[in-house]
């Protein structure tokens, strides 16, 4: 066979109905090292290994069609993210979320998953918050006073390229907190596609603008605790959030 | 599974490439939680602590399957505790010298000098100064005779064992040959040495050294002398021409006889093994088909090592390769041996395993395969990606030089498999040569060109007579250096001086200019350094401990050997490359003669003899030709003998 006639071969497949299961996982422990790329890569092989009905990609590299809401930068932790995994056939979430826990290498768990109709958004394109949790001594102070400045200016490389940008309005609010704990702090940041804050760049505003010891930053914990739609402050969980069918816009 | 905190700061581990190396937390890892409750509370254990430590990065040694093969060997005994270690990259390496934090495992993030026995697996030479830095961070003291009651024993296997001198003094106890039995008899040894520490009668180290000698295939280098040989009064130079090794007393023995598995069906293979997080250079599960090879190409020291072939059967290897894909996830199957083509089964397997994997997205990876319309249809089937290349190893551009080292691949079959593929509308082709063999001469390094120039002639051929469109064709020559190795007929062959290979590279360079052919060439610099590490002797190894000093480790990483530094060293030590590189009398004693793989040396000189009279020596399949290695009673030329 010649290669155009296997590319076409390849491509030519009509589209399946896909059961989509969106849950919520946490990382701890050691996999809170990976690089997105290993972590997407841990949970495609749990679900291998589950055996779960997963589907694939079409194409010449067929991938497990699995959709995370939020790259999960190396070194932080989190509590609350969440990826679609579709399924060829409708699966019960509770064995869903079951199957896999016994398949995922310590320190990532699936918290729970809800059957969805496939959806038109991608759960990548519904995030626009975040909320984060950052433990170390005094950091409650340092991002009070963060939060009470103009602007926040930090270096930020893409590309290889040096760029000086403002994160000062992606920090939404700090959330109260009852005990006012001064080693730890929790706030509202925008995430997603179209503005989006790295905690890594929180973290060196910090040092920079609210004298924070450098190696204090650097080892601060970070722990994403939520992901969220919506427009702030009218967020709601990501998996709470109503979903337009793909079946629907398919008729349209 | 109880999670163990590497002892590093978060922004220690945020500064270096690749964070995860170092934090452990597999699938399938092994930690023994009942070994760890012992220790919290008593502060020691009853098992035998053993580290299996790889000198290479993490994502090297992942890969590597000896490590699974042991790995899971020893967790399966019940007095054993195996983990993991690896070398530490540069930058992970500068923090633990920095915060003086010792090289811990990936399990239990316990201190390698915590650990009653540290096993290294040594798969390439160059990976020697590894072993140095390792211990170093470990905080274990290099040299065997400087280890005290405390310090854990030192071990090593591997392939390139079979000369360990240059390495001697570092390690307590070698292990010669395929370790699965082996291994655990010597974890019985330092059980039992272990439980007399604190006893009215404690086994010294001593003793327990030669405890191990007892066991068949274990190498003891203390327990052995070295004298050197400067020739007769009219030959000596000063140089020495042959390392004698003997026993130090009689109680010792003489002959070191390398162990391998009896029938690998029954043998424990991993079919759990520890998935990596992270992605690592081979990233796929192994399914190993069958040990030894029954070419005998000259110049292949894996091809005499390894021998007898020994298969598994079918039917054991569909069922371990089913357990294999369901427990790791991979979706990549690799068939392991050195010739894939030739296990006899072949087809069966590769049709059985297809069905398994249907509609799992599992492919299966088949290196080492010859090509013919068998292996070609079976691609096409496995290969759900894009076409790659395809591989052949002619090793030498002319019949001639083919025939000297036994290379039995004929230019009918490479012309008439690669007609097939480019018809089948292949075409990209990988050429795999080697520059410096005995006897090679400037025709058979221009043979090179020409074998590639008629493979593009072919295919613009096939393009006119079938009418169809090609594409853009790609040929890649790619040549490596001849080193000769311990145990192969060319073990005794000199290596071409730098300035001589680096002419013939010229030479094949400036004939073989299109614009379909490139080439690829291999560095010389380690090649060079190579046989000083494969053919030298025990006086290397305040060589290596010297230049570990200096700061010269990861010399495997191109970018990180300094040659010119390393000869510096030699010559420092009164030695000369030419001392390792030069040709080795056959009356001269080898320092490897200690030493058994079953096949003779009597055999391999013969084969030398052969390969300079440009005769060919059949397949052990075709007809034995008495290489010794019948002399373990098994395997399948053995068989044949018996039919006979």
């Amino acid at each position: 066979m010649l290669q155009s006639d296997l590319e076409k071969k390849m491509t030519l497949q009509p589209h399946q109905k896909a059961y989509v299961q969106r849950a919520s996982f946490s990382r701890e422990g050691a996999t809170v090292y990976l690089g997105h790329l290993d972590l997407m890569t841990c949970f495609e092989r749990a679900a291998r290994r589950a055996e779960l009905p997963i589907l694939y990609s079409q194409g010449y590299n067929p991938r497990p069609m699995m959709v995370f809401a939020l790259p999960l930068g190396v070194g932080i932790e989190t509590r609350c993210d969440y990826l679609d995994v579709s399924l060829d056939r409708s699966y019960d979430p509770v064995l869903f979320t079951e199957k896999m826990n016994a398949c995922l290498p310590e320190g990532l768990r699936i918290i729970r998953s809800k059957e969805i109709p496939e959806p038109k958004d991608s759960i990548m394109s519904i995030v626009t918050t975040a909320t984060y949790r950052f433990e170390a001594p005094g950091i409650r102070e340092a991002m009070e006073q963060a939060m009470g400045m103009e602007t926040l200016i930090v270096t930020k490389i893409s590309k290889g390229k040096e760029k000086q940008t403002d994160i000062r309005p992606l920090l939404l609010s700090l959330q109260k907190s009852e005990d006012e704990d001064p080693d730890s702090v929790e706030f509202y940041a925008s995430a997603g596609s179209e503005k989006n804050v790295r905690p890594d760049l929180i973290l060196s505003s910090l040092h920079t603008y609210c004298g924070m010891d450098r190696d204090v930053a650097d080892n601060t914990r970070v722990i994403r605790t939520g992901l969220y739609a919506g427009n702030y402050p009218k967020i709601i969980p990501i998996d709470q959030a109503k979903i337009r069918k793909f079946e629907d816009f398919a008729n349209n | 599974m109880k999670h163990y905190p590497a002892p590093l700061s978060r922004s220690d581990l945020m500064s270096v490439e690749s964070p995860a190396r170092y934090v452990g937390g597999e699938f399938n890892a092994i930690i023994k939680e009942d070994m760890m409750d012992e220790i919290e509370k008593t502060g020691k254990t009853s098992y035998v602590r053993f580290a299996f430590c790889f000198p290479d990065i993490y994502e090297i040694g992942m890969s590597n399957l000896a490590l699974q093969i042991l790995y899971h060997v020893l967790n399966d005994s019940d007095f054993v505790a195996c983990e993991r270690a690896f070398s530490p990259w540069f930058d992970m390496d500068k923090i633990l010298r920095e915060k003086n934090i010792t090289l811990y495992s990936q399990e239990t993030k316990t201190p390698l000098c915590d650990f009653d026995v540290l096993g290294f697996t040594l798969g390439y030479e160059m990976c020697y100064t590894n072993v140095l830095q390792m211990l170093d961070l470990g905080k274990i003291p290099f040299l065997a005779k400087d280890r005290g009651e405390d310090d854990p024993v030192i071990c090593c296997g591997g392939p390139v064992t079979y000369n360990i001198e240059p390495m001697a003094d570092f390690f307590d106890i070698v292990m010669m040959g395929e370790g699965e039995e082996m291994i655990l008899e010597v974890c019985e040894k330092i059980r039992e040495y272990k439980r007399s520490k604190g006893t009215d009668a404690p086994i010294s180290r001593m003793q327990l050294l030669r405890n191990c000698d007892s066991i068949d295939g274990v190498y003891v280098p203390s327990l052995y002398e070295v004298s050197y040989h400067y020739g007769d009064d009219e030959t000596a130079d000063g140089r020495a021409r042959g390392a004698k090794v003997v026993p130090a007393d009689d109680s010792v023995k003489k002959t070191i006889r390398k162990r391998i598995i009896t029938d690998l069906d029954s043998c424990s293979y991993p079919t759990a093994p520890v998935v990596s997080n992270l992605r690592v250079v081979h990233d796929r599960s192994y399914l190993e088909v069958f040990r030894g090879c029954i070419r005998g190409c000259r110049f292949c020291q894996a091809g005499f090592i390894y021998r007898p072939v020994r298969e598994k059967s079918v039917d054991v290897l569909c069922e371990q390769g089913r357990l294999l894909e369901k427990n790791t996830g991979y979706d990549e199957m690799g068939l392991l041996s050195l010739a894939t083509s030739d296990y006899t089964c072949f087809p069966e397997l590769a049709e059985n395993l297809l069905t398994t994997f249907e509609g799992h997205h599992t492919s299966l990876s088949l290196p080492s395969l010859r090509l013919d319309s068998f292996s070609l249809d079976l691609r096409e089937k496995v290969q759900s990606t894009r076409k790659s290349g395809l591989t052949f190893a002619p090793e030498a551009g002319t019949q001639r030089l083919r025939d000297v080292i036994n290379k039995n691949i004929k230019e009918e079959d490479i012309f008439s498999a690669l007609r097939l593929a480019f018809m089948g509308g292949w075409s990209t082709v990988k050429l795999y040569f080697m520059l410096g063999l005995p006897t090679e001469t400037d025709e058979d390094v221009l043979g090179i060109a020409d074998l590639a120039k008629r493979i593009e002639k072919l295919y613009f051929d096939v393009g006119r007579e079938t009418g169809q469109r090609m594409r853009r064709l790609d040929i890649t020559v790619s040549t490596s250096l001849f080193i000769p190795k311990p145990f192969t007929p060319f073990q005794w062959e000199m290596q071409n001086a730098k300035e001589e290979l680096m002419r013939k590279q010229r030479l094949l360079k400036d004939n073989m200019r299109s614009r379909n052919i490139h080439y690829a060439w291999h560095d010389f610099d380690s090649s060079v350094w190579e046989v000083v590490l494969a053919r030298g002797d025990r006086r290397l190894s305040s060589v290596l401990l010297e230049g570990y000093q200096a700061g010269h480790y990861f010399d495997a990483w191109d970018d990180h050997f300094r040659l010119d530094e390393w000869v510096g060293i030699l010559e420092k030590h009164g030695l000369t490359i030419e001392d390792f590189s030069r040709e080795y009398s056959e009356e001269e004693i080898l320092p490897w003669d200690h030493i058994s793989v079953g096949v003779s040396k009597k055999f391999l000189l013969s084969e030398r003899h052969k390969a300079h009279e440009e005769k060919t020596t059949p397949s052990c399949r075709e007809h034995c030709s008495g290489c010794g290695a019948a002399t373990f009673g098994v395997g399948e030329c053995f068989a044949k003998r018996g039919e006979d």
